[in-house]
């Protein structure tokens, strides 16, 4: 497990607002992140663990510092190339499964390689389908699914990219104990058996305790930075 | 409640705006409707009374048939007898005669034609010496004797006319040359409308329109001890030669603004017709616009209710900002109409109908009517949101993802579409085949129409799967998906489109059949090699000198011409009548329904022929006598020899001979005259015929069977591009519908977009997802609009085939309006699609 970094941030600050009323969300967060990594972000509510997120994915800009993904400096990046990196390098969980209502388990899963114009490999479109158990709810809308099944569909969007690395922001949030248990599992697969990096924030320790390695921020820092039983065993 | 109205505008801003647009483009169409014929009506007003100071009684003529008179210019003439007569009534102080005639033609010293021959008409008047002022000299003095001529001030500026000047005027006499002496107002204005005045001493005006020993009318000033009323009643005791009227010149200067106001009552209405049809659009966008946005507020509205809000004060705060947005839209309309009366001005000037406008008249009828309708119609097109929004259970607020509860009539909105859909069909077919009256017809098609916005979420589905198919990838998936993923919305947004769709369409069907008829009358009744003769300004007769002029061309075989004249038929009433030389066979070949074409050359002086139609209406049989009063007063018993069943349009109701329309009508010039040649010596006699018409009458024009339809079907056109200028407004009305259900549905799908976005999505794909969609429900309006205009054509068509009416279909033409919908969602979507597309990813994902 010492492989090169595929994630990387260096002095990384965020600010929001100007003068008086600005808000240091990152105060210089340098924090870096190997291939086939399980790495948790905890911290409490506005510590800043969504706003590190963002910036390392590309959807935010830092005020300054640094961050490279899979080699790329983001600083340099313009809206286009940054969205292409997102679609081609990056895969994302959310808490809220954000999956399109009009389109079918399958072509939701899809939808990455869709946009991007790719044709799906099939086979590994199978090994997915088949790790995160949802064979015979491909066709079905979201609607017809259950909170713990939609997010199985976000985490077979989220692989199936074969992204550098995927985020997820509380993947858990709106799961019940057990559909979080099996969320979490299958992130650890795709870890452990697809050789995936995943990046996850949390603030349920029972999830971190799933991950290799726990970041700990308070107030815009690092405020501990471990490995877990998980990644002992 | 008031507060918090006002606090959720500022928070839907955009949604507001857009409302606020549909409901001004509507009343701004209304108002400038009025303001613009007010303004007309009031110039005129202003023109006549200005140019009738000075004149106690005025003397018109008066045809025996009514008061009418046509176009503003009398029927017929003054016998100048008669003036001397007037003269010599004590209390009239001064008396002169007036020539005031359309025809005649103004050309410069190198003979190009000043005025135009389509367009605005040129008209010759006497001048008006004092104490009578209706025409005023700005520069130079007023023509006096022979030789001399002013013309109007804006004539002189826009075309560089100077005193001094030269120039040619043709008149139904010969062409003469006469020195501009003078620049002249009518009415204190220095144009009216896009008219040509020229203006000339009497002598020289009675030399130009041959017409040596009659007036037109005859001004009247009384002495100063005699009040206009007086003389007016002493005047009318006098014998006169030939029925006239005498008004007083206040009651005259009415009468001309009445008879104005009359002939722009018909303009009037035309676009008021377009107005309402661009309002009841703007309806559908309102309606569409308040659904959604209560739909998208349900979760602020279950809140207030659990604060304790009753299901009143929710209604209550619906309906009052539906009245907000009512008024305030209102308001705004009418300041564009202000701006677009102008505009449809230059409309009608644009085909020729050039008229007068002096000042903006707003009158109070307008603003009330503007704001009334205007509100009106916005409360009505947001009752219904507002009665579901007081649905909304407590509960609602505190669930998410929850939905408005269907309407209780929701599921009889399909049968009872399909009930109005089939009832206007059958109201349709009444009206169009039943004879049940066009009242009829209007209400078929109203409900046609309305029944199938009805159906129409049913048939989006369907439509979008098809339509969607075009656009490829995951990403014209996404967008035929988003269309009907509320297929009501999409329906009702399409439906606004649909109006104004079906309406060109059903208009264009309607012009290419009335082309092909014209062209089909004109090809089967015109002998081959006919030359058609007629007057270069629209409407004017041509001197008889014409026909005479051309049997005597090398190459023509015959001649014959035709005029048409007015009469009162016994048991009738007003009737139209036609003349025609008995040469007309030669050159025309009629249908009849009985009797042929030799009738027409023995009609002599005491047969007529009649249309069908006619016959049909007023039960008149081959064999029966019709008693008819003439123009000149002119008692007559005419028997009925023949019936036609013409569709050319050259008979009136009443056909008689040339012979018989000169002596007992007093009609001395013809309408359109047809000159025959064989048809391979065509090309060559009509050069001769030319060179004639040049040298001699400048005013006509020689046209071949092509060149005649030709322009008919130009004249159609120019109605049909008038049509859709008007329409169009509808349709754009209808984008702006199109623009909000696409805001409000991005508004609504904000997480979506910006999942789309964070997950590598580029803003080129979002923008053409927004584009897809508009595309897809604009066409899905384009298809529905195009198929129920050639239900509504065909329907019509089929109807009217007994007037021979012929079915073309223009394919071209509505495979362009099928393109032109489609560029219109393109349009539309030009501002959603950049908002999507611009939208923050990461606020739009936190976005609840
Ligand atoms: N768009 C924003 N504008 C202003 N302040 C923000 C914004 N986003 C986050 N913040 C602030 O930055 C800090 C960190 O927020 P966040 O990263 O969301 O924390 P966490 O995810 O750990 O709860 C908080 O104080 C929050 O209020
Ligand atoms: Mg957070």
């Amino acid at each position: 497990m010492t492989n090169a970094p595929i994630v990387s941030a260096t002095d990384l600050v965020r600010r929001y607002g100007e003068g008086e009323a600005a808000v240091t969300a990152l105060a210089g967060v340098t924090v870096a992140f190997a291939q086939g990594e399980y790495a948790a972000i905890m911290g409490p509510s506005g510590s800043g663990k969504s706003t590190l997120m963002h910036c390392l994915a590309g959807l935010d800009r830092p005020t300054s510092g640094s961050v490279v993904v899979d080699g790329v400096e983001l600083a340099h990046l313009d809206d286009r190339r940054l969205t292409a990196l997102r679609r081609d390098k990056i895969g994302f969980i959310f808490q809220a499964f954000n999956l399109l209502p009009v389109l079918t388990a399958e072509e939701n899963i899809l939808l990455p390689l869709s946009i991007a114009g790719r044709r799906p490999d099939r086979e590994w479109f199978e090994q997915l389908v088949a790790t995160v158990g949802l064979g015979d709810r491909l066709d079905h809308r979201p609607s017809e699914l259950s909170g713990g099944q939609q997010q199985r569909v976000a985490v077979a969007r989220a692989l199936v990219s074969r992204p550098a690395v995927v985020f997820a922001d509380e993947p858990t949030g709106n799961l019940d104990s057990k559909a979080s248990a099996d969320v979490l599992e299958l992130l650890r697969t795709s870890v452990d058996e697809l050789g995936q990096t995943v990046i996850m924030v949390t603030h349920d320790q029972d999830a971190a305790d799933v991950a290799d390695r726990i970041v700990t921020l308070t107030d815009g820092r690092i405020v501990e930075d471990r490995r877990t039983q998980a990644a002992v065993a | 409640m008031l507060t918090l109205s006002l606090r959720s505008f500022g928070v839907r801003k955009l949604r507001v705006a857009l409302t606020l647009i549909a409901v001004a483009l509507g009343v701004a169409l209304i108002s400038g409707t009025y303001i613009l014929t007010d303004t007309i009506n009031r110039s005129f007003d202003t023109i006549f009374t200005t140019a009738a100071k000075g004149v106690d009684v005025s003397i018109t003529p008066r045809d025996a048939i009514d008061d009418a008179t046509q176009d503003g210019i009398a029927v017929t003439t003054i016998p100048a007898s008669f003036l001397a007569e007037v003269e010599r009534q004590p209390g009239v102080a001064k008396a002169v005669g007036t020539i005031d005639t359309a025809n005649v033609a103004l050309f410069t010293a190198d003979g190009d034609r000043i005025g135009g021959s389509g367009g605005a008409p040129t008209q010759l008047s006497s001048d008006t010496p004092p104490p009578f002022s209706a025409i005023t000299y700005e520069e130079g003095r007023a023509p006096t004797g022979m030789g001399e001529m002013a013309v109007l001030e804006q004539t002189a500026e826009s075309e560089g006319l100077k005193i001094g000047d030269r120039l040619k005027v043709v008149g139904a006499g010969p062409q003469t040359e006469l020195e501009l002496v003078g620049i002249a107002r009518f009415g204190g204005v220095s144009s009216i409308g896009g008219f040509t005045l020229i203006v000339t001493s009497l002598e020289q005006a009675q030399a130009l329109a041959d017409q040596p020993d009659a007036y037109s009318s005859i001004l009247v000033a009384a002495d100063p001890d005699v009040t206009p009323g007086e003389l007016r009643d002493r005047l009318r005791q006098l014998p006169s030669p030939t029925p006239v009227n005498v008004r007083t010149g206040q009651q005259q200067a009415d009468q001309n603004t009445a008879d104005i106001r009359e002939a722009l009552g018909f303009l009037t209405t035309a676009l008021l017709v377009f107005a309402g049809i661009a309002l009841f659009v703007g309806a559908f966008i309102i309606f569409n616009t308040f659904s959604i946005t209560v739909a998208q507020r349900m979760r602020e509205f279950a809140l207030l209710r659990t604060l304790g809000a009753s299901r009143r004060q929710v209604m209550g705060q619906v309906i009052f900002e539906g009245l907000i947005i009512g008024l305030v839209g209102s308001i705004l309309g009418l300041l564009l109409g202000l701006a677009l009366a102008p505009g449809l001005r230059g409309l009608f000037n644009a085909i020729g109908a050039d008229l007068p406008s002096e000042g903006t008249v707003v009158e109070p009828r307008t603003i009330i009517v503007s704001l009334v309708v205007g509100t009106l119609v916005t409360l009505a097109s947001g009752l219904a949101p507002a009665i579901r929004a007081t649905r909304v259970p407590p509960v609602a607020a505190l669930r998410e993802g929850a939905v408005l509860p269907r309407g209780r009539g929701a599921r009889f909105i399909t049968p009872s579409g399909a009930i109005l859909a089939l009832g206007g069909v059958a109201a349709l077919a009444a009206g169009l085949f039943g004879g049940a009256g066009i009242e009829l017809v209007g209400l078929g098609a109203g409900l046609v129409f309305i029944g199938t916005a009805l159906l129409s979420p049913k048939l989006v589905p369907p439509l979008a799967g098809a339509i969607g198919r075009m656009f490829p990838g995951v990403v014209g998936r996404l967008a035929r998906e988003n269309s009907v993923r509320q297929p009501g919305r999409t329906a009702v947004t399409a439906s606004a489109l649909v109006v104004g769709v079906t309406l060109v369409a059903f208009v264009s069907i309607f012009a290419q059949g009335l082309k092909a008829t014209i062209a089909e009358a004109v090809d089967t009744a015109a002998r081959p090699g006919t030359l058609i003769v007629q007057n270069t300004a629209m409407g004017v007769p041509l001197p008889a000198a014409v026909a005479g002029g051309l049997e005597r061309v090398d190459g023509v075989t015959s001649v014959a011409s035709v005029r048409f004249s007015v009469s009162r038929v016994e048991g009738v009433g007003r009737t139209a009548v036609t003349s025609v030389s008995p040469t007309l066979p030669d050159v025309f070949d009629t249908r009849w329904a009985q009797g042929d074409n030799e009738l027409l050359r023995d009609l002599g002086r005491d047969h007529a022929v009649v249309t069908d139609r006619w016959a049909d209406d007023h039960g008149v049989e081959v064999g029966d006598e019709l008693a008819l009063t003439t123009p000149t007063n002119e008692r007559l018993r005419l028997r009925v020899t023949g019936i036609t069943d013409d569709d050319s349009g050259l008979f009136a109701p009443v056909t008689v001979s040339n012979e018989l329309a000169q002596e007992a009508f007093g009609e001395r010039q013809d309408a359109i005259v047809f000159a025959g040649t064989s048809p391979d010596e065509e090309a060559a006699v009509k050069a001769r015929v030319d060179r004639l018409l040049e040298q001699q009458f400048p005013l006509a024009e020689a046209l071949t069977v092509q060149e005649f339809k030709d322009q008919q079907a130009g004249q159609v056109n120019q109605i049909l591009a008038l049509f859709y200028v008007l329409l169009s407004l509808s349709v754009i009305v209808s984008l702006f519908g199109i623009v909000n259900t696409l805001v409000l549905s991005i508004y609504e799908r904000t997480r979506e977009l910006g999942m789309l976005r964070a997950i590598g999505t580029s803003r080129r794909q979002v923008r053409r997802m927004i584009r897809y969609e508009a595309v897809i429900t604009a066409l899905i309006g384009a298809t529905m609009g195009i198929v129920l205009g050639l239900v509504f054509g065909v329907a019509v068509t089929v109807a009217l085939e007994d007037e021979g009416l012929v079915l073309s279909i223009p394919v071209g033409q509505l495979v362009v309006l099928l393109v032109l919908g489609g560029l219109a969602g393109v349009l539309a979507a030009i501002a959603p699609a950049r908002r999507a597309s611009r939208l923050d990813v990461l606020q739009s994902l936190a976005y609840e």
